[in-house]
């Protein structure tokens, strides 16, 4: 999951940053509120982490312009603003969710886990599709209650087809989804973790629709 | 512990008692002499009663009148000098050759005596002067008892005006008594005695001042505690990113960060600290005489390690001694302040130039650096607490607490001197310049 880091302090960034990559996100991160609206204009991140004590445009506004654009993404306000005036405002100015510094490092990555999720239009942590578990919190997949080991990369391309079944993903969609700005892409990269996933998880569960791109389908048992 | 009652009525009811006492002597004297000029010329009647009729033994004692006519002594001689008469065989006064009226000391108190002389005969009236005193007495008696006699009653009803006219304060007091750091309205002051008033009055400037230096408290510690916050979350963070570390390279890569996020915390709070430390409702410790040259060059070569790893051209132009009098270490916390701002916001390769001028019109220190400045409209605001120019964000390792101007300011109030903001070297870059009074001599 590609998350928008928008934190004005450099400590605490480059900490969130490494933190959430360390639970397998991929990070993008923006010092201010006008590189937020920019990198938010991209449409590539699945969910903004965002400091309300933004330079240059109050993340509130960022909040504000960014709703009123129709943009439903999940919001996960981090500030050291704890009232609860300014709670309120920030979760009526259309965040999802409010996090008061300090604030614990597995505490954020559970709660933007369970934003995703929702986003997704899921209540359950635990994705499933016919006999394949994938687990977001514990970074685990199960194929028939076994355990299947993935690398990041593999468990993230999983994490992004599974998210919406049936819904196709090209390759720059999913080349998104891995790589932040700071990545370089590998060529063919796609390509090369969807062989590793068909041959970890049976071939059936992911499907190729030749010119348009892939996505996940209930894997035929027949299959292997 | 006084009382303004007891002391009104004590002073109230001495002064009372006073003026009835004069009026009581005053009474007593006038009644006397008027007693006299009655006693007196009742005495001549009498003797002439007596003279005009023949001597025919015992005159009838009816005959005198008046409150003292039992006191009346009346005696009768003839020209040999034979007693005829004697009214009061026991008071027996001396024999008196002199006539008309005379004052005489008897044996049995003072006499007034009234003798005349007539067919061969000396008559002598005489009455006790005794008797004219208890009248006068009584008639004053009769004056201030029943003065006496409403003594109490006024006692009472001072006692009780006092303590009406004395409850304004009352009321006042609980006024007061409900106000408490949370709760400092002013104490209304309508329907105050005018004597009363004033006291309110200054009562409600003292409550007013206390609400301000109070209210400025609390939002600096809330202003100080949402300040803190921030460099404690990045050192939480960092402490959990080094319990992650898998190998001794992450995790004394993650304990560097988190040595320089505790770095960033403990600068934060000696600045805090210094900020309340130049609070202007502490008191003034001792301004001495001291020279703002030698702390700056004491300052600048502080820095020169700082500005040698930024590769900044630092450099301090005071040769002159510059004296005024205030307070060394402030002066060099303003200082020092200064310069790390200049080497802070300036990028590599620039420069920052100190310079100390001590003149007529007093002493002068400027810093002056090749940064990015700050826009004219920006300049007022940056000696709020906790104000960061967007220019720190550039860099993000070159980020401040936001408290250093907020602090030279306090120094610069507290010397009673002046701080302005101009275009720094090159025309571009910022110049603070900092001005103090001809110092006292």
């Amino acid at each position: 999951m590609r998350i928008l880091l928008a934190e004005d302090d450099p400590m605490i960034g480059a900490s969130v940053r490494q933190g959430l990559t360390q639970d397998g996100f991929t990070v993008d991160w923006v010092r201010d509120g006008r590189a937020a609206e920019l990198a938010l204009g991209e449409r590539v991140h699945d969910a903004l982490l965002l400091d309300l004590g933004l330079p240059r445009k109050a993340g509130l506004e960022v909040l504000a312009a960014m709703r009123r654009g129709g943009d439903t993404r999940p919001v996960l306000v981090i500030t050291a603003r704890d009232a609860v005036g300014d709670r309120i405002a920030g979760l009526d100015t259309g965040a999802d969710d409010y996090l008061v510094k300090p604030f614990d490092l597995d505490e954020l990555a559970a709660r933007l886990r369970a934003l995703l999720r929702r986003g997704a239009g899921r209540a359950q942590p635990v994705v499933t599709l016919g006999d394949i578990e994938l687990d977001p919190a514990a970074r685990a997949v199960r194929r028939g209650g076994e355990p299947v080991s993935l690398s990041a990369r593999e468990f993230a391309l999983l994490e992004a087809l599974l998210a919406r079944p049936g819904a196709i993903l090209s390759r720059t969609q999913l080349e998104d989804k891995l790589y932040g700005w700071s990545d370089a892409v590998e060529s063919n990269a796609v390509e090369v973790h969807i062989h590793a996933l068909r041959r970890k998880l049976g071939a059936s569960l992911i499907r190729n629709v030749r010119g348009v791109g892939w996505m996940a389908a209930k894997p035929d048992p027949r299959a292997t | 512990m006084t009382s303004i009652r007891r002391q009104l009525l004590v002073w109230l009811l001495a002064g009372l008692l006073l003026a009835i006492g004069t009026a009581a002597v005053g009474t007593y004297l006038r009644a006397r002499e008027e007693a006299n000029a009655l006693f007196d010329y009742q005495l001549k009647e009498m003797a002439a009663s007596l003279t005009d009729a023949p001597f025919a033994g015992v005159p009838p004692p009816s005959s005198a009148k008046g409150a003292a006519s039992d006191t009346l002594v009346v005696q009768i001689w003839d020209r040999n000098g034979v007693q005829l008469f004697m009214s009061q065989p026991r008071r027996v006064l001396p024999q008196h050759a002199q006539l008309g009226f005379t004052t005489i000391n008897a044996d049995n108190g003072e006499w007034r005596v009234f003798s005349t002389l007539a067919d061969g005969q000396v008559v002598q009236v005489a009455q006790p002067m005794s008797a004219r005193r208890e009248l006068a007495a009584s008639l004053a008696l009769h004056t201030i008892v029943p003065l006496l006699a409403v003594l109490p009653f006024l006692a009472l009803l001072i006692w009780y005006t006092i303590a009406r006219g004395l409850s304004p304060l009352d009321r006042v007091a609980a006024d007061v008594a409900r106000r408490s750091p949370d709760l400092l309205e002013p104490l209304a002051e309508t329907g105050l005695p005018r004597e009363v008033q004033p006291l309110v009055h200054a009562l409600n400037g003292l409550l007013e001042r206390l609400g301000q230096t109070l209210a400025a408290q609390r939002s600096f510690i809330a202003d100080a505690a949402h300040e803190l916050r921030t460099p404690l979350t990045a050192v939480h963070l960092q402490a959990q990113l080094a319990e992650r570390a898998d190998n001794d390279g992450e995790r004394s890569a993650a304990l560097a960060e988190l040595k320089g996020g505790l770095d960033r915390a403990t600068r934060l709070s000696e600045q805090l600290l210094a900020l309340a430390r130049e609070d202007p409702d502490v008191a003034d410790r001792a301004f001495a005489h001291v020279d703002l040259a030698a702390i700056a060059r004491a300052v600048v070569a502080n820095a020169a390690p700082l500005a040698v790893e930024h590769n900044i051209d630092l450099g301090i132009e005071a040769a002159a001694p510059a004296i005024m009098r205030g307070d060394a270490d402030a002066l060099a916390t303003l200082v020092s302040n200064l310069v790390d701002n200049a080497l802070r916001y300036t990028p590599r390769g620039g420069r920052v130039d100190v310079k100390v001028t001590p003149d007529h019109a007093g002493t002068r220190l400027e810093v002056a650096d090749s940064g990015p400045g700050i826009a004219p409209a920006d300049r007022e605001r940056v000696f709020d607490r906790f104000y960061r120019g967007t220019a720190a964000h550039a860099d993000g390792a070159a980020r401040g607490s936001g408290l250093g101007l907020a602090i030279v300011k306090r120094i610069v109030e507290r010397h009673h001197g002046r701080i302005a903001l101009a275009s720094g070297i090159g025309g571009g870059g910022l110049n603070v310049i900092v001005s103090f009074a001809v110092p006292i001599p």
